[in-house]
């Protein structure tokens, strides 16, 4: 063992490097990783499941590449470790959306993003918590408990990919897979400091991913370094025949993050950056982005969205009525929780829905369900599809201007658990994230240290024109020069004695 | 906001029948917090209600332009009966296992 820092701080770069040059073993890795886990989980509670068998077996497949010469041809993630927010089937592993409805589902199949990740040599170490169904924004919503902020344990990490974001800060792997509906990938991303990014529409395969909102749903990286997460797209990235909405992307997501931002235009929004219940220290972090951008060369250009303000209510149209439909499936018969004692289907199926769903999975069924009903879909579904045209119309004409948009991610930094009871005030989390989904260009937080106020970290967003997700990814490197890549929090950073 | 201020969209006898529709038997100690919940989100949904769309075509699926990529319809492997059985939570003789829905057994 010859390893400079113990494994939980490394990037996924530096675990590579460290396989490559025989300075370690992925099966030492994997073994000291997995006991970095045991040991460190029970205070963020990021896992639902770990799966150490399927670790150690790809580990093994891993040191026999080494050993055979083979390992170099496997790719810039082969050996590195990754977990899964919990809507991501895997052969053999639970996958429960945080939902007592699917607690003792076992999938039989592996879905494309996480398959990917395999065929690219990557470590499966479990798969994490999540809001139940990804309905949230604080993983508080969990029926097996909420994931705590590695920060401040006492707040959330954000949610709904809680578990990943929360996961990545706290040094127990260095990348991660969540989805975004509305805000899941980089709201908690920003909460938690690391980066989090929701590519365009059709840049990744949906397919063996539990489906919320099928016209929004993304599935994105978690890193605390920008070419990590960049590298892990390029691999869960492009066209999968099994989800006809994945587009052929041959991007290379890592190849311009040395390019700088020296004549890019960087677009920002004076509506979202005057917005009422936009926190002071987060508004100061997204304007010192702004200078040092502008600094490295950049060209600052205002930009408006006039219809962005209408994209939280047409989302909360949107989100259930799609929500509502795909959770019709969850019938107590094919799967999931069937309430045991009834002599009659209806009251089966009334008994399992009541008792498998929670509360927010149940109040948004029921609102898409209205939603949709004759004579108020034309009040409010219909026209939120037309707001959906004004919304895209408005990025395509900011994107006319401008290569890219920085903005806030979220209003404030974590807040406490419990300091939200209201529904729709949890929804005011995602105001500067939820347009970006129903345009369904790309959007990724960026972290840029602590709040002047909280002490808690902050996340700019960088939005990119649709299918030009490079340039974010480009700008987002132009930051990370400024400020480092994202540490692991420090009461979980590793202590100079530790392995991992 | 106080429930006095809301409107109100939805009544209890409402949220009944779209708990009956959706299939989520409610109690009748939730039936009052969802409906204020539900009336609580509608109302925060006004926007949409006061925005001039005369002329606006709707967009469905993000991204308007694309178009589905379809495979070729050719047939592929699929599950085995016994692995999508795996999950059912009561099976008989390689089928899924419902209650009776017809005869006395019935439930409608």
């Amino acid at each position: 063992m010859m390893t400079s820092q113990p494994f939980g701080a490394m990037s996924a770069a530096e675990i590579h490097a460290g396989l490559a040059a025989r300075e370690f073993s992925a099966a030492e890795m994997t073994a000291s990783m997995l006991d970095r886990i045991q040991r460190e989980d029970g205070r963020v509670h990021a896992f639902l499941e770990v799966t150490e068998e399927a670790a150690r077996a790809q580990a093994a497949h891993i040191d026999d590449a080494i050993a055979g010469g083979a390992f170099d041809a496997m790719g810039p993630l082969a050996g590195v470790p990754v977990a899964y927010k919990d809507n991501m089937n895997m052969t053999g592993t639970h996958t429960t959306c945080s939902s007592n409805m699917l607690q003792s589902y076992v999938s039989p199949y592996t879905s494309t993003p996480v398959q990917r990740t395999l065929d690219a040599g990557m470590v499966p170490l479990g798969k994490l918590n999540m809001d139940e169904f990804a309905f949230g924004s604080s993983t508080e919503t969990s029926a097996f408990g909420p994931t705590y902020n590695p920060w401040d344990v006492a707040r959330v990490p954000g949610g709904s990919s809680g578990g990943s974001a929360a996961a990545v800060a706290a040094g127990l792997v260095p990348l991660s897979l969540g989805s975004d509906t509305g805000g899941s990938i980089r709201q908690p991303a920003a909460f938690c400091g690391v980066v989090g990014v929701k590519p365009t529409y059709g840049v990744v395969s949906r397919y063996g991913i539990v489906a919320f909102g099928s016209s929004l749903d993304q599935v994105g990286p978690f890193a605390r370094s920008v070419a990590d997460a960049a590298r892990l797209l390029n691999a869960i990235s492009g066209h999968d025949v099994l989800d006809c909405t994945s587009q052929a992307v041959e991007t290379d997501f890592a190849a311009n993050l040395d390019a700088g931002v020296r004549g890019m235009r960087v677009g920002v929004v004076p509506a979202f950056m005057g917005a009422q219940g936009l926190a002071s220290e987060v508004k100061a972090k997204v304007e010192e982005a702004a200078a040092k951008l502008e600094a490295q060369g950049a060209e600052l250009v205002e930009v408006e969205l006039p219809n962005a303000a209408a994209a939280m209510s047409a989302y909360y149209v949107l989100g259930p009525c799609e929500a509502f439909s795909n959770l019709a499936r969850f019938d107590s018969v094919r799967y999931g929780y069937c309430d045991p004692g009834h002599s009659d289907l209806g009251s089966q199926y009334e008994a399992s829905r009541a008792k498998g769903f929670g509360d927010e999975a149940r109040r948004r069924i029921m609102l898409g369900s209205y939603l949709l009903s004759a004579g108020v879909y034309e009040q409010y579904y219909y026209p939120a599809q037309q707001i959906r045209t004004l919304i895209t119309k408005d990025y395509n004409d900011a994107f006319q201007k401008v290569d890219c948009i920085l903005a806030p991610v979220a209003p404030r930094t974590a807040f406490r658990f419990g300091e939200m009871t209201d529904p729709t005030e949890m929804y005011l989390s995602d105001m500067f994230t939820i347009s970006i989904n129903i345009a369904g260009n790309g959007g990724m937080s960026m972290p840029v240290g602590l709040g002047a106020d909280t002490h808690l970290p902050v996340g700019v967003q960088l939005i990119s024109p649709a299918f030009k997700d490079e340039s974010m990814f480009r700008a987002a490197a132009a930051l990370e020069q400024e400020y480092g890549c994202a540490p692991v929090a420090p009461d979980f950073a590793p202590k100079g004695g530790d392995v991992a | 906001m106080k429930a006095d201020d809301m409107t109100q969209h939805l009544t209890d006898k409402d949220v009944r029948d779209i708990a009956e529709y959706t299939r989520i038997g409610l109690s009748d100690d939730e039936v009052g917090p969802m409906t204020r919940d539900l009336n609580s989100i509608i109302d925060s949904l006004a926007p949409i209600l006061e925005y001039d769309l005369d002329g606006v075509e709707p967009t469905f699926h993000p991204i308007g332009g694309l178009a589905n990529i379809m495979r070729e319809d050719a047939e592929g492997v699929s599950f085995a009966q016994r692995v999508a059985l795996e999950n059912a939570p009561k099976q008989q003789d390689g089928s899924f296992l419902i209650p009776s829905i017809l005869g006395d057994g019935g439930d409608r």
